[in-house]
Formats: structure tokens, C-alpha cells, sequence
């Protein structure tokens, strides 16, 4: 959480920048034109296809932020994840993300789909090394501690960063082991319990490691 | 499109020495009949036309002043009046190679990873193999762009450090209790969060561009920063709202700010001149401008990427009062001056890419109710033309900050639009825009009900340190929706009359427990006046609901008027 930025520096040069770069610049020749790149004549080695399948071990932690101090427990259990895009080049992917989670516990079972819009990234092609970062919406079914006696859904604003390694014994078919963390900001949680109909400002994180089987 | 066989030459002078570049793709004419150009462009204030102007279809004379005046401004922000006269540069224009970057040589299957001396039968050129994708654009390197994002948060947490905060005594231990945490909303300033982060993410976004990766790769590169950041470069908890202005806001404004240095710089140029444009352009993108004095890139006279050089380009500034109206009063008797500045980047209008932001528009605004009142970046994801290019349906990724007397949103946004233009004759043209999307975070200032007003902050005890907020924080923040249209009437090619409207809807996941809905009506109407300058009058109406979540669902409304009148400087 930066304290300071030079806002006023930077907003004040762009003003006068802006324009006189803009007059400064002659038109390329034509929208039409083709820029070719090296990376546009590379011949990609795979296909645009992106597809991944696996299962992770997860921690789960529900927290409420503006509660009283409480311990809200720490939850294991096991889920899928699987990915699903295209190639934008050799290094970064763009596509979706599914994570989906059941957790038991003694009141009942928590379920958690993440649906999330994601881009990958291998630093360096070569290697298997990648980060993975995205943003969607979460669906879950009772919360990590259940509050009254019915089973509530919810809606939340989801966000993932990750990263793992990819082996790729042959160019089309490759294993990931990976590290990812989930987070779903609920917001108000409503529950069965009359006595506490909403507990305010809720958030769930998710820590996983898995593994999983790559399509390209 | 066939280029011109006519070659042209220029010669200027600086400070007496006088240098030759001959037979280089650099500059030269271009015979399109619609819209002859000449590429590049020095801004020595002798230019002699030498050659034969007329046989490129461009008026070299015009072309020099226009250069003359534009590098005037860019030295006097600079701080330097001396450099702009005496530059000697005699140039050998040649005819633009229409592809200037493709190499020279084909690529075998497979060889496209590693720079390789040579390829087939021919040797690749030295950009090739100093691990560039083209000759202007920076060395690829992966490793240093990770070192130099790690240097920026270091950098940003020794600052933080300097002043005094107590966030920014960090340790592995406060790292792990961070970890343990996981996720969290924030309490910092309005300001802080939805324009100060954004700008630390444009860095850490351009460790990324000025290294050599696309944009996409350094949109990833923006999440990893920012990440660390959280739980690392803070004794905070990591913020999750943190996270996503910083990345999405980082892309979008650290796109927005590489491309703007780009134009700025003018590769071809030496001497003074040139340092003064890789100075300004630093200022703007310090990564880049970094990186490139450190390379000795600053001074190559080379061509500039080719993604980084726009299919159009067009700047709007506007000078003039706003007065805004209230609930009970109609107009408030004082004006409030402003500036607001718009820079049209390609053209949003037309074209198949999927280069992101080749085209995008870019609103600043001082003064009218705050020091930065509106920052905006909507860059084009993705476009195709449809209906045989009768209509323009873009893929847009926005960033939106706006602060006033009367109210304070900002939001990360993606949008589809879709659009198409009429002609009426060949000088006047309807355009209508409609678009809607997606807002990944939106915030929005809010007072919870049966407060009026935002009570005035306690004096810091200084147990936090500088600038450090300890809450309650007065705005919301969620999810939600956004749509709109602008239609627009031009003549000439200069537009008369406008007519916009927006809308936003957001869902708050943290704050005050209500759906807010906001839109936005305004109405221009402009006079050309004498070249370049134009006067206009603007109408608007702002309309704010919030729909609360009590039990009463009790809904508040507020809207006012706003009317401008202010001058306007096109340059297109």
C-alpha cells in the first residue's frame, strides 16, 4: 500500500507531453500495414489448444474481517482444477480457470467453485517454470464455518495467483505441478440463523498444491 | 499501397557538425493518394528541403514547422531553450520499406526461440541475434525484468521506509503472519488505492515492455509485483483491492504511459535534441527511459518498434470553467477552471488486430473539483470489423479515476463495443459507440445511513507513520457492471456536436452495504474557430442512487447539472 506518488510531477507532464507528442507524430502508413515481428514468422511448436486437468490439496480458511477477535479454523481437503485457453505465444496463455473444492465438516459440506479468467506465463520457454494470475467470480455452498441450521449460497468476487513447473516429455503432452492461491471476498454472508442474520465483510482464502495433466 | 521511388533529402544543421545517414529504411514517402505521410520525423528547427518534396505529395515546409513548434514545447517542458536551434543533419530520405521489420531471411521450423548467427543460407541481422524482435525494440531479457521488478518494490518500501511508516519495517516474520492471513480489504486513502497503485503497477508492468516481453507476459509480470508486494513489501496484511488496482490499473496505465514515452522519442535524432526527448520520455516511463540509457539505446539511432508507432493520432486539449449545480441550488455563482487533455492513440474506429492498445484514448483533467479530477485509459484488446467493416466490434480493457466536490469513483473495467459510422457527405460523418462490460472492481465514495458527512480525520498520533490510514474508510468497493454510448457529428473531420452517456453499476462487497448506480449524461457542442482552436459549451447531468441493504431498503438519490464553456486545441 504505496503512501506517495508524485501525481501531481507526472499528471502535469503528461498534460503538456500528450498533445505535443501527439502533433510530433506522423501517421503510419495505414492501419493495413502489416508489422510483421519475429515472433509473428516464428512457427509455433504446439497448437493454440489449452487445456489442463488435475486435482490440488487445499487449506481453506474463512475469515471475517470486522468480527470480533475470533480463530476461524484452518480446513484440508482435496479439489479439481482444470484450465482451459489458447496460446497467445510461446511464453503466455490466456483462458479460464475452474477450481472446485468440497470441504466436510460437522455442520455439513462447504462447496466452492471458482470460475476465473486467467493468463499463464513461462518466463523462460525452455523451461517448465510458470506464474499464473486471474480474476472471476467464486460459488459457494455454506461457508468454512456454517452458521445456522440451512445451507446458504453465495456469490463472490474471485481472485487467483499461482505458479508452478510443466515437464513436457513430448510437445503435446506434459504434466504441472503447481501452487496456487484462491480468494473469494463474499462480502456479506447470509445465514440461517436469526440471531445472526449476516456476517459482514467475509473472505475465504484458499491455499492448494496439485497436480495436473497438460493438453497443447 | 506502393511506395514512392522519389528520394528526398534534408539537411539541417546543429551546432555545425553535420552527419550523414544514407541508405537506411528510415524515412521517406510514402504514395498512398489518400494520405501521403513521411515517417519519423527530427525536430531540427533548419530543415532545408532539398530534394523533391513535391514527388512525395507532402509539404516538407509545413511538415518542418509543425516539427519546429512541437519541438519547442517538448525542450521548454524539458527546461532547455538552447538546444533547439542548430542542429546539422544532412539525411538521405529512401523509400520506406513496408515491412520494415521482417528479417531478411527465413526462419527454419523450430529456430524461432534462440537468437541463432544465422539462419539457412543467409545470416540473420545483428538486432536478430543480440536477442531483439525488431531493431528498434529493447533485448529480451527475462531474468533482469524479474531482478528490476523485485528493485521497485525494494525501492517503493525504502521510500515508505524513509517516511517514517511502521508498514514498512518488514520481516520474514511479518512476511509469514501475512501468508497465514491470506487475503484481506484495506482501509488506505481513495487516492492511494485507485491512482497510486495503479502508477506502482505501471512499473512494475514496464520492467516487463522495457525488457523486451509483450504485453501479456508483462501483465503477468504486473500481478507477480504486485503480489510480493502484498505480502512481502508491507507489514499489512496483503490487500486484495490492492492487488487488483495495482495489476489491472498497472497494465492499463503502464501501457498507456510506454506507448505515450514512444512518441516522444524520436530515435532518429542526435545530439541534444535527443537526449532532451529520451529525458522526457523517462519522465513518463522511467523503466524504459532506464533501461534504455543503461543499454545505450538512448542514443542508436534506430527505427522505432513498430508497434510502437500509432495508425493515427490526434490530442484534444480543453481549457476552460465548469459550474456545478446541487440538489437546491441550480448552479453554484463560482467557477471552477479545468484542463482536461484527450489523446487519441490509433484508431479505436477500424481494423482487425489483436495487438493490445495499438489503439486507445486516454482522458486527463486538472482542476473542475479536484488537482487530478479524471484519469481515464481505455486501450483496444482486441478488434474486428464486421457487416464488411460497416461496423467496428472492439474488445477495450479500462481503467477510470474520477474525483470532484461531488463525488469519487475509480474502477478496473473490461467492455465490448461495438460501433459504425455514416457518412452524409464526404465532409460530414455520424459515428455511434455503444458499449458494456464487466467492472472486476469498482470503488465508489459512500457514507453509511444516518451520516451525513465524512467527519474530519483525526490528527495522526504518528503510531503509524506518514500517510499510513487506520480506517474508518469512507468508500465502497465490489464488482459490477458498466455500459454506454457516445454518438458524435463531425465536419471536416473536427467534431461539432457530442453527446454521451454512461452508466455504472457496483455491487458493494466491502464498505457500506449497498448497490450503487451512477450515470453520467453530457452533451458538447464545438465551433472550429481559427485553425486549430475551437470553442465549445457542455451540458451534463449526473444522477447517483444507492439502494441500501437494511431492512427498510432505504434508497438514496442525488443528482446535479454541470454546464462548461472552455476553449479546444485539436491537433489530429
Amino acid at each position: 500500500m504505496m503512501r506517495h506518488v508524485p501525481v501531481l510531477v507526472i499528471g502535469a507532464l503528461a498534460v503538456f507531453l500528450m498533445p505535443a507528442a501527439a502533433s510530433a507524430q506522423p501517421a503510419a502508413p495505414g492501419a493495413e500495414e502489416p508489422q510483421v515481428r519475429v515472433d509473428a514468422v516464428a512457427p509455433p511448436d504446439v497448437g493454440r489448444l489449452w487445456l489442463v486437468g488435475g486435482v490440488a490439496f487445499a487449506t481453506t480458511r474463512g475469515d471475517c474481517q470486522t468480527c470480533e477477535e475470533v480463530e476461524f479454523p484452518y480446513r484440508h481437503s482435496s479439489g479439481v482444477v482444470g484450465n482451459f485457453g489458447w496460446h497467445v505465444n510461446r511464453r503466455a496463455d490466456l483462458g479460464g480457470e475452474i477450481f472446485w473444492i468440497p470441504v466436510d465438516t460437522p455442520q455439513g459440506q462447504i462447496k466452492v467453485t471458482h470460475l476465473d479468467a486467467v493468463v499463464q506465463f513461462r518466463p523462460w520457454a525452455s523451461h517448465g517454470f510458470f506464474l499464473k494470475t486471474g480474476a472471476g467470480m467464486a460459488l459457494i455452498r455454506n461457508w468454512v464455518d456454517v452458521i445456522g441450521p440451512s445451507a446458504e449460497n453465495s456469490k463472490a468476487l474471485s481472485v487467483v495467483i499461482g505458479g508452478g513447473w510443466e515437464f513436457r516429455p513430448t510437445p503435446r503432452l506434459g504434466m504441472q505441478v503447481l501452487a496456487a492461491q484462491h480468494v473469494s471476498a463474499i462480502g456479506d454472508l447470509a445465514t440461517g440463523d436469526p440471531t445472526v442474520p449476516e456476517v459482514p465483510d467475509v473472505v475465504g482464502n484458499f491455499w492448494s498444491l496439485g497436480v495436473a495433466i497438460v493438453i497443447r | 499501397m506502393e511506395f514512392g521511388a522519389a528520394s528526398v533529402n534534408i539537411e539541417t544543421e546543429r551546432d555545425g557538425d553535420r552527419a550523414r545517414l544514407a541508405g537506411r529504411p528510415v524515412r521517406g514517402c510514402w504514395s498512398s493518394p489518400s494520405s501521403p505521410v513521411v515517417r519519423g520525423g527530427d525536430a531540427g528547427c533548419r530543415e532545408r528541403v532539398l530534394g523533391s518534396a513535391r514527388d512525395c505529395g507532402v509539404d516538407m515546409a509545413a511538415l518542418s514547422r509543425a516539427q519546429c513548434r512541437i519541438g519547442a514545447i517538448v525542450l521548454a517542458l524539458a527546461g532547455s531553450s538552447a538546444t533547439a536551434a542548430g542542429q546539422s543533419v544532412q539525411l538521405s530520405l529512401q523509400p520506406l520499406d513496408p515491412q520494415p521489420q521482417r528479417p531478411a531471411f527465413t526462419l527454419a521450423p523450430g529456430a524461432a526461440e534462440a537468437p541463432v548467427a544465422s539462419v539457412g543460407d543467409q545470416p540473420a541481422p545483428a538486432w536478430y541475434t543480440d536477442g531483439r524482435a525488431c531493431e528498434g525494440c529493447p533485448r529480451r531479457r527475462v531474468g533482469r525484468s524479474l531482478f528490476q521488478l523485485t528493485m521497485v518494490n525494494v525501492l517503493y518500501g525504502l521510500g515508505n521506509l524513509a517516511r517514517g511508516q511502521v508498514t514498512a519495517r518488514v520481516t520474514p516474520k511479518t512476511w509469514w503472519a501475512n501468508m497465514e492471513q491470506g487475503w484481506v480489504w484495506d482501509l488506505d486513502d481513495f487516492t492511494v488505492n485507485q491512482f497510486g497503485h495503479p502508477y506502482q503497477g505501471s512499473n512494475y508492468f514496464n520492467t516487463g515492455r522495457s525488457n523486451g516481453l509483450n504485453f501479456y507476459e508483462s501483465a503477468a509480470l504486473t500481478a507477480f509485483g504486485s503480489s510480493t508486494w502484498e505480502y512481502f513489501g508491507e507489514t499489512n496484511h496483503a490487500s486484495l483491492n490492492d492487488f487488483i488496482n495495482t495489476t489491472l490499473g498497472g497494465i492499463a496505465l503502464g501501457e498507456a504511459f510506454h506507448r505515450a514515452a514512444w512518441l516522444i522519442r524520436d530515435t532518429h535524432a542526435t545530439g541534444s535534441g535527443r537526449l532532451w526527448r529520451e529525458i522526457g520520455a523517462t519522465i513518463l516511463d522511467p523503466l524504459t527511459g532506464y533501461n534504455r540509457f543503461m543499454s545505450g539505446d538512448a542514443s542508436a539511432v534506430t527505427d522505432k518498434p513498430p508497434d510502437m508507432v500509432p495508425s493515427a493520432l490526434g490530442a484534444v486539449t480543453s481549457l476552460g470553467v465548469l459550474w456545478r449545480g446541487s440538489d437546491t441550488n441550480a448552479f453554484s455563482a463560482t467557477g471552477q477552471p479545468f484542463l482536461e487533455v484527450d489523446l487519441l492513440y490509433g484508431d479505436l474506429e477500424a481494423g482487425r488486430t489483436r495487438v493490445p492498445y495499438d489503439a486507445m484514448s486516454t482522458r486527463l483533467r486538472f482542476g473542475g473539483g479536484g488537482g487530478i479530477s479524471e484519469a481515464r485509459v481505455r486501450g483496444r484488446l482486441l478488434g474486428q470489423p464486421l457487416n464488411d467493416g460497416r461496423l467496428q466490434l472492439s474488445v477495450l480493457q479500462s481503467y477510470g479515476y474520477e474525483k470532484n466536490d461531488a463525488y469519487a469513483t475509480g474502477s478496473q473495467s473490461f467492455e465490448v463495443a461495438i460501433g459504425g459510422a455514416h457518412d452524409f457527405s464526404s465532409q460530414s460523418k455520424l459515428r455511434v459507440v455503444g458499449w458494456g462490460g464487466l467492472t472486476v472492481l469498482g470503488a465508489i465514495d459512500s457514507l453509511p445511513l444516518g451520516v451525513e458527512e465524512v467527519p474530519e480525520e483525526e490528527p495522526e498520533d504518528g503510531g503509524a507513520g506518514q500517510g499510513v490510514s487506520e480506517g474508518p474508510r469512507f468508500y465502497d468497493y465490489g464488482p459490477g457492471a458498466n455500459f454506454g454510448a457516445v454518438t458524435q457529428f463531425t465536419r471536416g473531420g473536427r467534431p461539432i456536436a457530442q453527446f454521451n452517456y454512461e452508466a455504472r453499476h457496483i455491487y458493494s462487497l466491502d464498505g457500506v452495504r449497498v448497490n450503487h448506480f451512477l450515470q453520467k449524461t453530457r452533451f458538447d457542442l464545438l465551433v472550429p474557430l481559427k485553425g486549430r482552436l475551437g470553442i465549445g459549451a457542455a451540458a451534463e447531468y449526473f444522477s447517483r442512487k444507492s439502494y441500501y441493504q437494511d431492512p427498510d431498503r432505504t434508497v438514496k438519490g442525488y443528482s446535479y447539472p454541470q454546464v462548461r464553456a472552455y476553449l479546444t486545441w485539436s491537433q489530429r
